[in-house]
């Protein structure tokens, strides 16, 4: 591949990547909303975690904490 | 020249992960100068310039965010109790839409003061790093402590610090 075109492919790339932008934790209004949860169910979530954690010996991790506000 | 390739990719990819990362505010520094429209039409915007001598406890707060409005009834008493020593508490809504904000106020009326800043606007000046966070600035206008989250057990310490931090 020319110098050139791996130049105009590397920009290419870079100017792609302004698009990704970090959700800040003052707008995660949205994602704090109980249908934008992995699960529906809570309390089917709440058992499922449980027996995680008890398998893995670990907890926590597993949603944004706090309904999304990046808490705790 | 491929290795040079890479190496502008490289640090073209930190330059961009870089971007929009801003100094958060830390125990020491002075605080931003905040001034903001409040959340009720009908009243005049607030400024930190306005309080001067004050002991300003601002905190980030939304509707979504549980924990905020655990802490925020809480926070009320703790304004009753020392407004009359010079304790002024800004409670900074980030609700977009704001009526979001207004509705849970319906419920919970609070005495303090409580701007709106629904683009984030301080909160990026701030650079908050998590939902709630709290700033007590002292009479000097120096940030005295920062809080992250809210445990109602929290309280203890937080009111310890505004008392220690009061005119006199």
């Amino acid at each position: 591949m020319p110098a050139k075109m791996r130049l105009i492919l590397s920009s290419i790339t870079l100017a792609l990547l302004a698009a990704c932008s970090q959700v800040q934790p003052w707008e995660r209004g949205y994602l704090a909303k109980q249908e934008m949860a992995w699960d529906s169910d809570p309390l089917e979530r709440a058992l499922n975690d449980h027996i995680f954690f008890s398998k893995e010996a670990s907890s926590g991790g597993n949603t944004a904490a706090g309904g999304g506000c990046g808490c705790n | 020249m491929m290795k040079r390739g890479f190496l502008t990719l490289g640090l073209g990819l930190m330059t961009s992960a870089l971007v929009g990362l801003a100094h958060a505010i830390e125990e020491g520094d002075p605080a931003p100068d905040f001034s903001l429209p409040s959340i009720y039409a009908d009243q005049p915007a607030i400024a930190l310039a306005d309080m001067p001598g004050k002991t300003v406890y601002v905190d980030f707060w939304a509707s979504w965010c549980a924990p905020c409005l655990t802490s925020l009834p809480l926070y009320n008493d703790l304004y009753n109790k020392y407004r009359d020593r010079g304790l002024e508490v800004v409670a900074i809504n980030v609700d977009n839409p704001i009526e979001d904000g207004l509705d849970f106020l319906l419920d919970t009326p609070l005495d303090f003061l409580i701007p709106s800043d629904p683009e984030g606007d301080m909160a990026t000046q701030f650079a908050v790093i998590g939902m709630p966070s709290s700033y007590l600035i002292g009479p000097d206008g120096e940030v005295k402590l920062v809080h992250m989250g809210f445990r109602p057990t929290d309280m203890e310490m937080i009111e310890a610090a505004i008392v220690a931090n009061l005119r006199d």
